[in-house]
């Protein structure tokens, strides 16, 4: 059975076709402003390196913030049950998923089973999301991943005293223009947004095993300064890119329910 | 009758305060559900709960309460500053928190820079947070002072039978209200979350003998429904703070549930619990209104408002519960906290909201969660 998944993200779009349970091909692509252009673009993508065409998948379900307006899916999923579907399976044992991704932040609790058992999601502001590192590193000058690097290369992160995306983007440029390191303060963003994030899952009451997903993820300096707020160590995907984690959720519950939901 | 949508009994309650007025009544705009609104009624005044809704600017608002605190307050501000008060011959404050309280100061203040949005009749009616001996003494002498600003500024009499005769003519209409839950009962099922909440907010509007007639009229068609209609359904319990929009009700039913039970101020509560009419009025007032509240502002009272969500979870067996505050709202925030907490170690799911007042904003997040939520129940 060909299944898929498509996710339709505020920053990215990510699409995943699935052959009796394996990934047969993946796809990201930059979030455009119409959600049916955006799906298209991704599962085509996806159908292309899988070499084959969308009228080969048996069944999709569509997924994040424009799945209402996903043309071509039969289905569709909120995104906590799909980013805890997806995350389960990238991470067997997981029981407790963070997920990152550019304008949120969830915490999901899931049962032996793999249902979610509760979920809290930021409800504040956007700066534990990716958004915020987003921000942060184009002020510093540097790509994300390279800003993922910094914290592991000093001894002396900068405290930033606001997590406000605003406040802090100021603090950053003040720090800065006085000569600071780059690792220094590239660090500190890392800092801050792991304790932003930490508070969220300190309130989720979060039970081990616990794994990351989405695009943060991919950041070691903040999953290390988690691990240590949270004293706990965070699994992170191996089987596949973790941003994917939804649209794969997404294509494992159309491969179970035939037509997709959350049953 | 008028209720062919869902916010028809708000319109109708809306265009019966303008006939009230237009007829040469008086109307006197109140913000919290403490005040004994039997005394209006007896001053032959219409008292009509304040609302903030249709407000898509915050400038008078912020201007006086700044940015960190409800939305609420800073809303019906913003409709006073912007003269949507002006049909108002009064206006009491009560403060069932600090934010209602500052807006006492802050629309006062605003009167300086804004003209003739202060009415003459401008009240502060204090209200205890406890139930204890001493603070309902000074809750009848507020009652008392009441009557007699009342009576002082609109050249009217309050007396003891006109008094008892109002305390009757709500009892009515909670006696109705208490009834109508009966068709959102799981055995019947006939009534949605939005028109039973839809029916409360008009109660807080309408003038009382207008409100039980338009309610018996509604029930008498709610009663010719075929019994089941939302059957199927995830039937859900919205509680928390001030709301008296439909939206987010409207929203939870258009995700495959029905919302039927609330604990809202401007919805159902404690609609059954009657005040007394055989006795001092005042005494029964006090009482009904202070130790009956299920308002988390009174102190020491957890337990019972848990009970009470308890009983009504079972009664009308709810699936889930969905908490709502506006956001800096501290007296609903922590309280829904501690109420998600200890439901959920009982086993009923909670999922809960923090969310700016009035019109929906972020209603792509928020959808997500209600709809996570929904999946979680099936």
């Amino acid at each position: 059975m060909i299944s898929a998944g498509c996710d339709i993200g505020s920053l990215t779009s990510k699409g995943v076709i699935m052959e009796n349970g394996r990934i047969k091909a993946t796809a990201v692509i930059a979030s455009t402003n119409n959600p049916e252009s955006s799906a298209e673009k991704v599962m085509n993508l996806a159908v292309e390196k899988a070499g084959m065409a969308m009228d080969d998948i048996d069944v999709c379900v569509g997924t994040g913030y424009g799945r209402d307006r996903i043309p071509f899916v039969q289905d569709t999923a909120s995104e906590i049950v799909c980013h805890g579907t997806g995350a389960r399976w990238l991470v067997p044992g997981a029981m407790t998923v963070i997920d990152i991704g550019g304008q949120d932040c969830k915490v999901i609790r899931l049962d032996a089973g793999g249902q979610v058992e509760k979920f809290i999601t930021n409800d504040k502001c956007a700066s534990g999301t990716g958004r915020f590192l987003e921000v942060m590193a184009r002020v510093l000058g540097v790509s994300l991943d390279e800003l993922g690097t910094f914290s592991a290369g000093t001894m002396s992160p900068i405290t930033f005293a606001s997590t406000c995306t605003v406040w802090a983007q100021a603090d950053v440029i003040r720090h800065l223009n006085d000569g600071h390191p780059l690792e220094d303060i590239g660090a500190g963003i890392n800092s801050a947004m792991a304790n932003r994030v930490s508070m969220l899952v300190s309130g989720s009451k979060p039970k081990p095993e616990i794994c990351m997903t989405g695009g943060v993820s991919k950041n070691r300096g903040v999953v290390q300064t988690l691990e240590k707020l949270l004293g706990s160590r965070i699994h992170l995907p191996r089987r596949a890119d973790p941003q994917l984690a939804g649209a794969i959720g997404a294509a494992l519950l159309a491969q179970k329910n035939g037509r997709g939901g959350a049953n | 009758m008028k209720h062919a949508t869902t916010a028809g009994p708000i319109q109708h309650a809306e265009e019966s305060v303008q006939k009230w007025k237009e007829n040469g009544g008086r109307v006197v705009g109140y913000t919290c559900s403490f005040l004994p609104v039997e005394v209006l009624n007896v001053a032959n005044v219409l008292p009509a709960r304040l609302r903030g809704t249709g407000v898509s600017q915050a400038d008078i608002g912020d201007t006086y309460f700044g940015p960190y605190i409800c939305s609420y307050p800073k809303c019906i501000l913003q409709r006073a500053g912007s003269g949507q008060f002006s049909y108002l011959d009064g206006v009491i404050i009560v403060p069932g928190c600090d934010s209602m309280r500052r807006l006492d100061e802050c629309w006062r203040k605003a009167g300086e820079d804004f003209q003739d949005i202060v009415p003459d009749f401008f009240f502060h009616f204090g209200v205890p947070h406890k139930a204890a001996d001493h603070s309902k003494a000074w809750f009848s002498s507020e009652i008392e002072r009441l009557m007699k600003s009342l009576e002082e500024h609109f050249g009217v009499s309050i007396g003891e039978d006109d008094l008892r005769q109002a305390i009757a003519r709500y009892n009515q209409g909670r006696e109705m209200l208490a009834r109508l839950n009966d068709f959102r009962k799981a055995s019947v099922n006939t009534l949605s979350g939005e028109e039973a909440f839809a029916l409360s907010v008009a109660g807080n509007l309408m003038p009382r003998d207008e409100y039980t007639r338009y309610l018996g009229e509604y029930m008498d068609e709610v009663s010719g429904r075929k019994p089941g209609l939302y059957n199927g359904k995830t039937r859900l319990m919205v509680a928390g703070s001030v709301s008296d929009d439909l939206q987010l009700i409207g929203m939870a039913e258009s995700l495959g549930g029905v919302v039927a039970a609330e604990n809202l101020c401007f919805g159902q509560r404690h609609e059954g619990d009657l005040i007394g009419e055989d006795e001092d009025p005042i005494s029964a007032m006090v009482r009904h209104y202070l130790d009956e509240s299920l308002c988390p502002r009174m102190m020491g009272g957890y337990q019972t408002r848990l009970q009470f969500l308890k009983e009504k979870i079972e009664e009308m067996e709810i699936d889930g519960v969905i908490f709502q505050n506006i956001r800096f709202c501290d007296l609903h925030g922590s309280e829904n906290a501690i109420f998600e907490r200890d439901l959920e170690a009982m086993g009923i799911p909670c999922v809960r909201i923090e969310r700016e007042y009035g019109a929906l904003a972020d209603t792509g997040r928020l959808r997500m969660r209600l709809e996570a939520f929904m999946e979680r129940m099936t």
